[in-house]
């Protein structure tokens, strides 16, 4: 950890590279295992790149609706309140799994019939949708924790209030909001697994198939187990040095 | 430091600003001309409305009712004018408000960049001979929280300075520092009011406004009660309140 400090660069650099060396190359080694595992050894790979596909896309959707309604909240326009925190609301207080439910089955049903979208396209909504609903609070209490005071002397200096936010306050609340987000994110990359559900082939809908072909659960959920783990583990190392990378102005 | 009579170029002209807190009244009528050139110490016990009246001139406060006029821009509603006016109007405060995320020189090369649209690098040797007026070159590439109070305070001098103001507000610049490092800040606005920048500059440091100021305003309940010379003034003062506070600053509290 204090490495990753020390060379935040580095260590996103290197903690990137595991990743794609992981993804593309995983299937290698666990051809190497024994059946049921040696087997199904692309399917895995296949699964596991599908997860991370899925984790980013939503994650990526969720931090920009997370600042979206996050600002909402914090606005002086009613209406904007009203929706933001409808929105939050709605998500935190209804279960994962209805919500990637509903947006498979009943939004086709509201959209016109040559605008119909994949079973992936629903999973990545729900829980873009999801995730940005708890990103909206960190993104809040992110820009609260910055200090009034650098809000007034920027536009005192005359910058509009969109360059205020691009340059001084959307900065500062990130690096107060990031261990929270980051926190977020590994969790998505489990959540993502619920997609399962309706049908989208990820790690963890792999690991299903593969089992009820196998009759073998152990060594086939022990697997996807590691591979979820080694999962977080990259996305939480990343993080840290993202935010190790954004902790100027904090050193001493 | 010549005085008012050399040039009577209004550049501030406040009429009858009134100002409400909610129910509270915070400014009534105010009126006040400010020249160019001019320095100003504006004094007054806490709470009589200094910073809201300084703040009402650059609009970081909105005034309810009267006019406000800066270089003959009218501040109002109108973005253009707010504009306008805050790229004349610099202002320092109290608990100096860098931007903590960017390095000195960053802060001081910002606005230049942002709003005069200046290049990186024209700004930024823009912001390094700033920052070598208020001898503090050799701290460019630090962040806020290295530096000292007084070191913090000249980097926003500097700021301010970078979109090249006609008026610089400065509400209570010393307030916040530790007593070792006043003097440090009020010899670079020492210098600044030689060089024929507007200043108005909220203030406790009596002797600052008695030796800088060419113009000397006592705030107190939200109006103007005095508004002359700092000699008048100190050898001087009409109003009872007046008296009152300057034997409370005088017994140092
Ligand atoms: N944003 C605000 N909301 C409510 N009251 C305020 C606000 N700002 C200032 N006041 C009140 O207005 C009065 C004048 O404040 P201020 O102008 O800061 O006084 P001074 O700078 O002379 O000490 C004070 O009583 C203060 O409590
Ligand atoms: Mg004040």
């Amino acid at each position: 950890m204090n490495w990753t400090k020390q060379h935040p660069g580095l260590a996103m650099f290197a903690a990137m590279i595991g990743l794609l060396l992981f993804l593309w190359g995983m299937a290698v080694p666990l051809s190497w295992a024994p059946d049921p595992i040696g087997q199904a050894a692309q399917q895995f790979a296949e699964g596991t790149r599908m997860t991370v596909l899925l984790t980013l896309i939503s994650g990526t959707a969720g931090v920009v609706l997370g600042v979206l309604a996050g600002l909402g909240k914090l606005s002086s326009v009613p209406p904007l309140r009203w929706i933001s925190e409808f929105y939050v609301w709605l998500i935190r207080g209804t279960p994962l799994l209805l919500q990637i439910l509903f947006v498979w089955l009943a939004v086709p049903t509201l959209l016109p019939d040559s605008m119909q979208i994949s079973d992936f396209a629903c999973a990545a909504i729900a829980l873009a949708l999801n995730i940005g609903a708890y990103n909206a609070e960190c993104v809040r209490a992110g820009i609260l924790a910055v200090p009034h005071g650098q809000v007034e002397a920027a536009r005192a200096l005359g910058l509009s209030p969109f360059q205020t936010f691009v340059d001084i306050t959307l900065p500062q609340s990130m690096r107060v909001a990031l261990p929270a987000l980051a926190n977020n994110l590994a969790s998505l990359v489990k959540d993502s697994s619920l997609a399962y559900a309706i049908s989208v082939v990820e790690l963890t809908m792999v690991g299903y198939r593969v089992q009820a072909e196998s009759y073998q659960p152990i060594p086939v959920f022990v697997t996807i187990a590691v591979i979820y783990l080694i999962l977080t583990t990259a996305f939480t190392s990343l993080t840290a040095a993202l935010e190790s990378q954004l902790d100027v102005g904090r050193k001493r | 430091m010549t005085s008012t009579s050399s040039s009577l170029k209004p550049i501030i002209e406040a009429r009858d600003v009134d100002k409400h807190f909610g129910a509270f009244h915070a400014l009534k009528k105010v009126n006040a001309t400010f020249y160019e050139g001019q320095v100003t110490a504006i004094i007054g016990p806490s709470g009589s409305g200094k910073s809201t009246f300084l703040r009402t001139l650059n609009r970081l406060e909105t005034h309810d009712t009267g006019s406000i006029k800066v270089d003959g821009i009218e501040l109002n509603d109108d973005l253009k004018n707010l504009d306008a006016i805050r790229r004349e109007v610099g202002m320092v405060f109290q608990s100096f408000n860098l931007f903590s995320h960017l390095s000195i020189l960053r802060n001081v090369a910002l606005a230049p960049m942002r709003v005069r649209k200046m290049s990186k690098e024209a700004a930024e040797a823009k912001a390094l001979a700033l920052l070598e007026r208020v001898g503090l070159k050799n701290q460019a590439e630090k962040y806020p929280v290295q530096l000292s109070g007084g070191q913090q305070q000249r980097v926003a001098i500097a700021r301010a300075l970078a979109m090249d103001p006609k008026v610089l507000l400065f509400d209570e610049p010393t307030s916040a520092l530790d007593p070792e490092m006043v003097n440090e800040v009020l010899a670079v606005m020492r210098e600044l009011a030689h060089t024929g920048i507007t200043m108005l500059v909220v203030t406790h440091e009596m002797g600052f406004a008695r030796e800088v100021a060419d113009r000397l305003i006592f705030f107190d309940h939200g109006t103007i009660l005095e508004d002359s010379s700092p000699g008048e003034f100190f050898s001087n003062p009409k109003h009872d309140r007046a008296k009152a506070f300057l034997t409370q600053v005088r017994h140092g509290f």
